[in-house]
């Protein structure tokens, strides 16, 4: 079977963008995706840790976590929704076929995140409500085992959207007469599990940089001088084996498993190259800000550290893109599908988000007056 | 047919869609019209200064959260997941004519998650201007992204003069959009009524006169969209393509349904009015429980109803039920189907190369001098890409059982008059050969008529067991 046949022929609609505008609201929308998904990656984990073993300030930083992870987790998966929505447009031969060689699996995310979310939730009340019961904990370890499951199957629907030839190996082996069962996972695939691993690396080191920003600004009221320390320590840590995680990860990947295609265009292409050698080394600059709060969390290295998180987490979404649309360029160059342009309503959804971004900012700038009054109120 | 078919047993892969899209539209219609009825009832409580009013309507926005922010928001989610899988071409479709309404769709539910968790969260912190102005932010977010939805799948049923150089707009103000949107107005308000009874039933059990200032006020509210209701769906109707108006026609199921509806929608406003409205105090929990169940039946109903006249369509006029492109049929039917699906023509070459031709294309009259079992087993693969969107071999809408009886030839004369046969099915798109594969698979699967039915003095005899007469050996 060629895998170059089971390509499903272009859409006669023709793509509403140009191929770049969809690139790039897809990396925008999965960069921004990335910095909650990242917090509550990791996050979750820490607090089903620290909720069973911490004291004292650990235990407090669980609490503090599970008080904003269900907003954290809101906004993440509504910000998710725009590189799902982008991917479909400009990456749907690939993108359909691989969901639906995995189906069942796939489908699951769904029922996970439910279960996960609502987990969160107990947890996060039953620390509010003071009443850290063993259901609440037992609801902490699930979610965070299912956010861990949940990031595994992305991984894997992600890395068969581009392995064009495993689909005709899992094809082959699960269809009724031609119809797939949707039974299978992408696990014979090497790239599946540095993929998903790296991805824990990335969230550890997002998430310290979350506990710094949390330190330093929010409940500023209740924060105490001794847990404004260890969580600088602690972030210190946690961040330095984020790192270090994702160094491995990211080796494995780059040197042992990526395809020969793939890197061989990368050595041809200067400006990608820089590009990866910044998306290796950026989480350096975050460690040594990180590393000026060692003993204590610090408004300047906190700025600092944000600033180089966020560009640590642009840089991966652009190389990842970069990879993804290279890998693809084997079976099919998607920059070369026609346009039937939608120049009014592109114009009104971009008219929309500045808008809606001016109203959150809005939102957010009252909450800010109102926390700023509370702090001054109760330092009086 | 460009996808892979995902095959599940009994169901059919698009029934999953119905089950997620049912859930869904419970918590999203909440989601919509609690928003509206929460900045409503907010605004009144503060411009009364009724304090345990406030106090009640703080403690049903964290239940309203709960619902609708986690399960509401993850099953809209799901139902991208499960379009995508279920019914890949037209979602890929959908997604090319309506990127943007999506993408527009995404703005107002960042305002929506950003305003619903602040209007709870800074409760009593905010000064009550601005509260009310963030409760009214979510209710007109919330409300746009349902007309933004509706534009969607009412375009799904009646695509009007949209062609594809046209673009969204033309598609999103199809004939159906703004019935859609009365109707589901309408049907939000009712349905978010529906939850502060349920809600206030329990929580306000012991305080009489709070739980009846809540009831008068709310069926103010579902009263309207019980009218709301009954006027999108009629004028639903009166602007439902020709094809739909049709289905309806021909299946009495759905006309039953339909007039269930508008006797509850009147039902249910007659006991808002004398209820409610009328004699505050009247829910207790057990009636509450009550009315919503029926609300959630009606919902679904609804959507069952909205979803069945769209047949044989996904897209009208543009994507037929099995995910074929109206466009794609005729040369389906020059050169065949399995030739012409991107998967089945993958599966013919790896099982039964011998059927190619030097140019690599599927000659159609090699299929019939296939063994009988190999004829077989290509008929179960047009099975499974042409009928199992709609049909189980036995289970839902079991063609096995719809076949009991059936001869070869009056098979045949269905499975290649398709559309004339039932107008809400799709035409036959493949070769007559694949036709005839198709017929000798229904013939194989199809039960026998029910023992004992007597017609004309013959009393029918269920077919003989041949499976059994092979292992035994008496077939003589």
């Amino acid at each position: 079977m060629n895998p170059q046949n089971l390509i499903a022929p272009s859409s006669p609609l023709g793509n509403p963008a140009p191929f770049w505008f969809i690139t790039f609201f897809k990396v925008l929308g999965f960069t921004l995706h990335m910095i909650p998904m990242n917090i509550w990656y990791a996050g979750m984990l820490l607090i089903a840790i620290f909720a069973t073993f911490g004291k004292n300030h650990a235990k407090e930083l669980a609490h503090r976590l599970s008080g904003s992870m269900p907003i954290i987790i809101a906004i993440g998966v509504n910000l998710g929704i725009i590189p799902l929505l982008f991917t479909q447009v400009g990456y749907y031969q690939f993108y359909y076929p691989a969901g639906v060689l995995i189906a069942w699996p796939w489908l699951s995310v769904i029922f996970f995140l439910i279960f996960a979310y609502y987990g969160v939730y107990v947890y996060s009340l039953s620390v509010r409500n003071n009443k850290e019961t063993k259901f609440a904990l037992v609801s902490a370890w699930v979610s965070s085992i299912l956010f861990i499951v949940i990031g595994f199957l992305f991984a894997n629907n992600f890395s068969l959207m581009v392995n064009v030839n495993e689909w005709t190996k899992i094809f082959s082996g699960t269809n009724v007469a031609g119809a797939v069962t949707g039974q299978a996972l992408n696990t014979s695939d090497p790239t599946l599990f540095p993929r998903w691993l790296m991805m824990f690396g990335i969230a550890m080191m997002t998430t310290s940089v979350y506990i710094a920003i949390d330190a330093m600004y929010f409940k500023k009221a209740s924060t105490s001088a001794e847990y404004k320390t260890w969580a600088g320590k602690f972030a210190f840590g946690f961040f330095t084996a984020g790192m270090v995680w994702f160094a491995v990860m990211g080796s494995w990947y780059i040197f042992g498993e990526i395809d020969k295609y793939t890197l061989a265009q990368l050595h041809g292409d200067p400006i990608m190259h820089a590009v990866f050698l910044l998306t290796a080394i950026s989480p350096g600059l975050v460690w040594i800000a990180m590393f000026l709060q060692r003993n204590g969390v610090k408004k300047s290295s906190t700025i600092m550290a944000v600033c180089g998180q966020l560009a640590v987490l642009t840089l991966n979404a652009v190389s990842r893109q970069w990879v993804q649309n290279t890998e693809l360029m084997r079976y099919r160059d998607l920059s070369k599908e026609a346009v039937n342009m939608q120049w009014s309503p592109m114009v009104i959804f971009l008219v929309l988000f500045v808008v809606g971004l001016g109203v959150i900012a809005w939102m957010i700038s009252k909450v800010m007056a109102v926390e700023k009054n509370v702090a001054s109120t109760q330092n009086q | 047919m460009h996808y892979p078919w995902w095959y599940v047993p009994y169901l059919t892969s698009p029934m999953l869609i119905a089950l997620i899209a049912t859930i869904h539209i419970f918590t999203s219609l909440y989601a919509v019209g609690g928003g509206i009825v929460l900045a409503g009832e907010v605004s009144y409580a503060y411009k009364v200064n009724n304090t345990s009013l406030l106090d009640y309507l703080r403690s049903h926005t964290f239940f309203f959260i709960l619902l609708t922010v986690v399960f509401g928001a993850i099953t809209g989610v799901g139902i991208w997941w499960i379009i995508g899988l279920s019914s890949p071409l037209a979602t890929e479709s959908l997604i090319h004519v309506f990127v943007f309404g999506w993408a527009m769709e995404y703005v107002c539910f960042l305002l929506e998650i950003t305003s619903a968790f602040i209007f709870f969260y800074y409760w009593g912190k905010l000064d009550p201007k601005t509260h009310k102005t963030i409760g009214w932010i979510y209710a007109v977010s919330a409300y746009l992204s349902l007309v933004l939805i509706t534009g969607i799948t009412a375009f799904q049923l009646d695509i009007g003069n949209w062609t594809p150089e046209k673009g969204m707009w033309s598609a999103f103000f199809n004939p159906q959009t703004f019935p859609q949107i009365v109707a589901r107005s309408g049907a939000s308000l009712l349905m978010a009524s529906l939850y502060i009874y349920l809600h206030a039933a329990f929580k306000l059990k012991r305080d009489i006169n709070l739980r009846a200032l809540v009831e008068t006020r709310t069926a103010t509210w579902s009263m309207v969209g019980a009218v709301l209701v009954t006027i999108g769906g009629a004028w639903w109707y009166y602007d439902l393509p020709a094809s739909s108006k049709a289905a309806m026609a021909g299946a009495s199921a759905l006309n039953i349904l339909t007039a269930l509806v508008f006797v509850a929608s009147a039902i249910v406003f007659f006991m808002l009015y004398f209820g409610p409205h009328r004699n505050p105090g009247w829910i207790n929990p057990g009636f509450a429980i009550l009315y919503f169940v029926i609300g959630i039946a009606a919902t679904s109903t609804g959507e069952f109803i909205r979803e069945g006249v769209r047949k044989p369509y996904i897209i009208y006029n543009y994507v037929v039920g099995n995910n074929v492109l109206i466009s794609e049929i005729p040369k389906l039917q020059a050169t065949g189907y399995l030739n012409g699906g991107v998967w089945t023509k993958a599966f013919v070459r790896a099982h039964y190369p011998q059927v190619f031709d030097s140019e690599g294309n599927i000659e159609n009259a090699k299929l019939l001098q296939l063994p009988e079992n190999d004829q077989l087993a290509l008929g179960k693969v047009l099975f499974q890409y042409h009928c199992n969107d709609c049909h189980s071999e036995r289970g839902f809408s079991g063609v096995s059982e719809y076949t009991r009886g059936w001869s070869e030839s009056m098979i045949n004369t269905v499975v290649t008059h398709l559309d004339k046969a039932h107008y809400f099915m799709p035409p036959w798109c493949g070769s007559q050969e694949e036709a005839m594969l198709l017929t000798k698979f229904l013939e194989h699967i199809s039960l026998s008529s029910p023992a004992g039915m007597k017609f004309s003095g013959e009393i029918t005899q269920p077919k003989p067991d041949l499976t059994q007469m092979r292992i035994g050996g008496d077939a003589k």
